[in-house]
């Protein structure tokens, strides 16, 4: 056993933690920067721009740096936001508390002091939470509707000018040249119909050629040139309504107002105008909020958007509302172009030709599906099933070849499934390579690998009961009303996706939408997943806690206006008995509270004043933090003059051009789109920072327990080690 | 055909203590524990240096278990510690200290080992005796109808451990639940034997501590999808839920297969006879009209199909820690056997229902009397859970020992300091026929008596990690903690603010000295019943029975090893 002092003159583990927190720093806010991360040993690279992937990617065989990963890990875990403030946070208040050390404070009184400093501050900041209810009126007012004709273009424009302004940031402009606004944009309109029931708009889908309003108008077609949209069967690309609209005012095709109005018609109007009218004002109002969360990542945050529709229209006919997001999948198709992005009802993966082969027999028809959780193989058994090593199986015959049990257990599978005319099987794990052959030769599409939600998604959509087992296949485990289609996009050619062919499947009562994310840069399809998610999720909370902080640096800057006061109350009443919300173990540490007070509550906000510099600094819009600094002391003092300071980040955080606005892409300050934080996540991503911190900064020695004590002595760090 | 080879000689070790590799782990581990102790302990990272889980830890059963000691001297000391924690759970560093001290401070004097043997064994009496006598002036008795003691007790013992990372709120918040749930597993009636029930933790990782709860009845975590498949229950009537309990293996696997080979011709499946038993095993249990079946392992995919058609709930994995909460809830006999299960074993429910709880799901069993409860405990991080989970079963167990013991000794180093001030008054007082019962002269008697006391001081001064210093009054023999690097003659009342147990406030009259300086023995007096007790605030308590016992193996100890004079180690 060995033991290392790790806290001996200045504290190890706390500067290892501060270098290692320090990669983060670029990763900050709207605008980051990508890192390379190159293995020296393979030459293998990976390109990575979040707090996760980056420490998932590094080598942390220290104890503080598994302990690190651990910390952000479990806030990824938990949340799937806020890991980089986390990392950056941990960075400047382990540097901060190391200044606390130097100048002699106490270690008790750090813990203390910073604890409770924080656990203050989050306090003060709940005073800045936004209702989302206020800000939109609760998921049913997902506008879905875009039935009256009257709603211009030209209203569009003026009704919301900042993602107007800003849509020439977005990729979809540019679909509109290659990819024509075909008869797959009938789909939403589809789906958006509250008569069509899923399997009448699986109809619609399939069938959509049949359809008069889903031809393309003449001026469209030349548009396209010879691309023949209708002819591929079955394709779906749902793009956001809205964007739709956004591309068709800006296109420059479309500024004879005729011939804007024509094509609206054919494109978003199409089908009968059905249901109730959306307000225009709600519309924004959700539109808002799901942008102000986007944080930057507008077209992942639309494609989140879409989804909320997409789960909208299923929801309003079985009677349960709001953003699911345990029915969302994603399918990577990388090396597209990121205008292939989209988001479609169903379950979409990639196949072999083969399998694609299978599909083209079976589109058109409904199938019967068998949900399967785990391997089908002949060797495989649940968890937990212990097989006896000393039983062995003789065999009179001498004929009998061993590879028989297994084609003899194919035969059996096979005959379960063609008896029970399944057409469709969903596996969780792997499928034997012959049987799979031999389905196929069969005319039986089996999809592996297959993730738990999306079975359970298919499970609770259809009735259908998973098995384990193909031997327990019996009615209750099969569900028809199951469509498998190709989805495709026209000019994709499966050459493009490494072989594969994308194919969707679709059952009736199923929630479950898939987010279809392409990049054209292979090593990019990471972080766009990653992005797609992260936006998934800032939404999925702002629903669940049903309120939002304002964004770019207004809670922060609360928090550093709270702890002045906090530091100016200590500073002047230094003879008043500490007030109860220090809590301090030992009673000396108590009398000197006052005196080291300041500091360690200076050390603190020097951790939001650098996230806060930092975050402008890397939005471009200051040229040092030096500058950002001296905004933020500028908007400090202003807010402290103001007698309340949550009045006054309020207000300025609604005139749109705070530190905020600096925060938003906007180019000029009147296209400011609001920026929105999600609550409970950004609270725990400060305590559990501040958390790793402390525990470090307790931790006096490390005990090395088990065999490599020889790998030890021979290291270079062996004098620090003490042997028992 | 066996190999033999010649045994080597076995190594021996005469003095161990005097040797210097002994004197210096022992003073490591000293030191570990010393740096340990208290709510601003310092922590430890236990891990194996190959990218192992790192454990944060202060706590002695978890630090004592993590480290790999091979010297015989130190494993004497640690398996005494850790057995003393089996036991009482609480105090575990309190009585490595000690014993590392007295070791210390015992080897210093250089007196005979018999001698200093003799001697600690008449001091510890005299301690044994004082804690036990109604004029013990550092014990307080605990009501049990007033929870603010018991409160205290609790709270004492989760802040100190400052790796379990609560804030004020939140270590208030789990003393409450913790005494809730320690309260629901007191039965209503009291008979003659009076057996208190479970507490089950719930472990729920990455959330809030302040999402943690206590329900009455067993909750167990199911998966979400599940949730939605579970009901109706099958009801035997509308308040009975027939429940049955396996504490095998139901996954369809041979697992007694024994020795040697089991040889099977062609065609014949053992897994699908078995499956077949577990088929007419599910086929009893539905004509039985049971609605739930618990499993400690798996059960086959193909029974739970079974079971579920025929609207029988199904719960595996439970884990063994859950089977004899569950046994004692419901009434249910474990069945280990697949086949000819007695209707006998059957248990019953009152209420089966379902609870969904920070984004996890569970099934809420509910027996006809609570004296079963779950208390869902959550911390941010693994690590953070480990130690509050660790804390949280010690506070149960402290509040399971002060329910038979009603005591609560004051803590915060008060204890000591009392105590220490009590045996060097009492060795100044010493009656003759005492020494010469014990055969030694009275120097003797005071040298070991000293080092007896410097050593309890020396574990109150170890609640110091801050540079502080610490502080004795003349009058109650509590200690107080003052920063450190005042001169001797300046007037400590304007420095102390509290006492450490937290009973008394700045008094004028208090006469304070600094800790190991020489000073005239006194009596000290008792607390109780004193108008100047500070009852606002909580007080620091320690578990008397705990701490009691912790006292006399930390001596015992300290005797036994002071007491070596060979080592002999095998070294085949």
């Amino acid at each position: 056993m060995a033991f290392r002092n790790v806290n001996r003159r200045r504290h190890i583990g706390l500067q290892q933690l501060s270098s290692l927190a320090s990669i983060g720093r670029t990763l900050l806010g709207p605008v980051k920067s990508y890192k390379f991360i190159v293995d020296e040993s393979t030459n293998e690279s990976v390109l990575t721009c979040s707090a996760v992937r980056l420490l998932e990617s590094l080598d942390l065989t220290s104890a503080v740096g598994q302990l690190l990963n651990e910390t952000i890990q479990a806030q990824n875990k938990e949340y799937k936001t806020g890991m980089t403030t986390q990392l950056f946070l941990i960075g400047v208040w382990s540097s901060a508390v190391l200044e606390c050390l130097q100048q002699n404070v106490p270690f008790s009184l750090i813990v203390s002091v910073m604890s409770e400093g924080l656990n203050s501050c989050s306090e003060k900041v709940q005073c800045l939470q936004l209702s989302v209810h206020d800000l939109y009126k609760g998921p049913d007012s997902v506008p879905i509707h875009f039935s009256s004709s009257s709603l211009g273009p030209q209203i569009i424009e003026n009704k919301t000018p900042g993602i107007g302004a800003n849509s020439f940031l977005n990729p979809f402009v540019h679909i509109l040249k290659e990819v024509p606004v075909s008869k797959e944009e009938s789909v939403p309109e589809g789906l958006h119909s509250h008569q069509a029931s899923p399997c009448d708009l699986h109809n619609r889908c399939l069938n959509s050629h049949l359809c008069p309003t889903d031809y393309i108008t003449p001026s469209l077609v030349e548009l396209v040139g010879n691309k023949t949209m209708p002819a591929v069967p079955g394709s779906s690309l749902i793009a956001s309504s809205y964007t739709k609209r956004t591309r068709l005012t800006h296109s420059r095709y479309f500024n004879t107002p005729g011939k804007k109005h024509c094509s609206l018609q054919v494109d978003s109007f199409g089908g009968p105008p059905t249901g109730p009218v959306a307000c225009p004002y709600e519309f924004n109002d959700f539109e808002q909020l799901a942008m102000a969360l986007s944080h930057g990542n507008q077209s992942s945050m639309k494609l989140v958007q879409d989804i909320v529709r997409c789960q909208q229209q299923v929801a309003d006919h079985t009677g349960s509302s709001q953003f699911n997001i345990a029915e969302v999948v994603t399918c990577c198709l990388p090396g597209l172009s990121e205008h292939y992005s989209c988001v479609c009802p169903g379950y979409i993966t990639l196949v072999s030709p083969e399998k694609a082969t299978v599909t083209k027999q079976l589109q058109d028809r409904p199938l019967q599906i068998l949900l399967v959780d785990g391997d089908l193989t002949e060797k495989y058994r649940h968890l937990g099933f212990n097989r006896p090593s000393n039983v062995r199986t003789i065999s009179e015959n001498v004929g009998l070849q061993e590879s028989s049990s297994e084609s003899l257990w194919i035969n059996c599978v096979l005959d379960i499934l063609i008896q029970a005319k399944v057409n469709l099987v969903l596996v969780k794990g792997n499928v034997c390579e012959s049987l799979m052959e031999r389905c196929i030769l069969n005319n039986i599409l089996i999809i592996n690998p297959v993730t738990l939600n999306v079975l359970h998604a298919f499970g609770k959509g259809t009735g259908v009961q998973l098995v384990t087992y193909l031997s327990q296949v019996n009615s209750h485990c099969m569900g028809s009303s199951v469509w498998v289609d190709f989805w495709r996009t026209g000019d994709l050619s499966t050459m493009e996706l490494d072989n594969k062919v994308p194919i969707r499947i679709k059952a009736e009562g199923i929630h479950l939408v898939t987010a279809v994310l392409s990049s054209t840069v292979t090593s990019k399809m990471q972080v766009t997943e990653d992005q797609f998610w992260t936006c998934a999720y800032r939404l999925h909370h702002a629903l669940t806690d049903q309120k939002v902080f304002p964004g770019g640096g207004a809670v922060e800057l609360l928090c550093l206006s709270h702890l002045k006061t906090l530091e100016e109350q200590s500073l002047k009443q230094p003879d008043k008995k500490p007030s109860g919300d220090f809590y301090m173990s030992s009673c000396w540490l108590t009398k000197s509270l006052t005196q080291y007070k300041p500091v360690v509550l200076k050390a603190l906000a020097s951790g939001w004043h650098q996230y806060l510099s930092r975050v402008m600094c890397n939005t471009a819009h200051y040229a040092s933090e030096f500058e950002a600094s001296t905004s933020i002391e500028h908007h400090l003092k202003k807010a402290a003059d103001c007698g309340s300071p949550s009045a006054y980040i309020l207000k300025e955080f609604n005139k749109g051009d705070k530190v905020m606005g600096e925060f938003g892409l906007s180019a000029k300050p009147q296209e400011a789109v609001k920026i929105y934080d999600n609550v409970t996540p950004k609270v725990e991503a400060w305590r559990r920072a501040l958390d790793l911190v402390l525990l470090v900064l307790q931790t006096d020695a490390e005990i090395i327990t088990g065999p490599n004590r020889n790998q030890l002595l021979n290291s270079h760090v062996s004098s620090e080690f003490i042997f028992l | 055909m066996s190999r033999t080879e010649a045994k080597k000689p076995s190594l021996c070790t005469n003095d161990p203590l005097t040797k210097e590799r002994v004197s210096f782990s022992l003073s490591v581990l000293s030191g570990i524990v010393k740096s340990c102790y208290g709510p601003t302990g310092r922590l430890k990272q236990l891990h194996n240096g190959m990218g192992g889980y790192v454990r944060t830890t202060s706590q002695s059963s978890a630090l004592l278990g993590g480290l790999s000691i091979t010297h015989p001297v130190l494993k004497v000391l640690t398996a005494s510690v850790q057995n003393h924690i089996s036991r009482f759970s609480d105090c575990g560093l309190f009585t490595a200290i000690l014993c590392c001290s007295l070791v210390e401070n015992f080897q210093r004097i250089n007196f005979a080992a018999c001698t200093v043997t003799k001697i600690s064994r008449h001091l510890l009496s005299l301690c044994t005796d004082y804690l036990k006598s109604e004029a013990c002036g550092c014990r307080i008795s605990v009501d049990f109808d007033n929870i603010k003691t018991l409160l205290s007790l609790v709270h004492s013992i989760l802040a100190s451990k400052p790796a379990c990372m609560l804030n004020k709120t939140e270590a208030n918040h789990l003393s409450t639940l913790v005494l809730r749930a320690f309260l629901l597993t007191i039965p209503h009636t009291i008979e003659t034997n009076v057996v208190l029930g479970t507490c089950v933790i719930v472990p729920v990782k990455d959330k809030r501590v302040m999402d943690s709860t206590v329900f009455p009845g067993l909750l167990i975590e199911i998966p979400e999808f599940q949730l939605a498949r579970t009901f109706p229950v099958k009801r035997v009537s509308s308040s009975t839920i027939k429940m049955a309990l396996f504490c095998i293996s139901m996954s369809g696997d041979l697992s007694n297969t024994g020795e040697g080979t089991v040889i099977v011709h062609h065609g014949i499946s053992l897994e699908v006879a078995v499956l077949d038993q577990l088929l007419n095993l599910g086929k009893q249990l539905v004509n039985d009209q049971v609605g739930l079946v618990v499993c400690q392992k798996v059960i086959h995919p193909s029974l739970k199909q079974y079971l579920k058609e025929h609207h029988v709930i199904t719960i595996d994995r439970v884990g063994v820690s859950m089977m004899e909460p569950l046994s004692k809830m419901t009434g249910s006999q474990p069945i280990a056997a697949l086949h000819s299960v007695s209707p006998t074993c059957y248990g019953s429910l009152k209420d089966l229902r379902t609870e969904s709880f920070v984004s996890k799901h569970f099934l809420h069993l509910i027996p006809n009397d609570t004296l079963v409860c779950s208390l869902i405990l959550c911390n941010r991080s693994e690590m953070a859970w480990d130690e509050l989970k660790l804390a949280c079963q010690t506070a149960e167990h402290v509040l399971q020992l002060t329910i038979k013991q009603p005591l609560a000794l004051l803590g915060g180093g008060c204890t000591e300091t009392h105590l220490a001030s009590y045996i060097r008054h009492k060795s100044f007082t010493l009656p003759t026929n005492v020494l010469k019962a014990i055969d030694c002269s009275r120097t003797q008697y005071q040298l070991v008596a000293d080092a007896f006391c410097r050593s309890l001081e020396c574990v109150a001064c170890c609640l110091e990690h801050d540079d502080g210093e610490i502080l004795t009054d003349m009058v109650y023999g509590h200690s107080w903690s003052i920063q450190s690097g005042f001169p001797c003659d300046c007037n400590w009342s304007d420095l102390v603010l509290k006492c450490g147990c937290g009973i008394y406030n700045n008094q004028q009259n208090l006469n304070w000295t600094v800790l190991r300086s020489q000073c005239i023995p006194f009596a000290p007096q008792s607390c109780s019943n004193e108008p100047s007790i500070n009852s606002t605030d909580h007080l620091i308590l320690d578990c008397f029975t705990a701490k009691y016992s912790g006292l006399q193996v930390a001596v015992e100890t300290a005797n036994l090893i002071l007491d070596l004079s060979y080592i002999v180690e095998d070294q085949n």
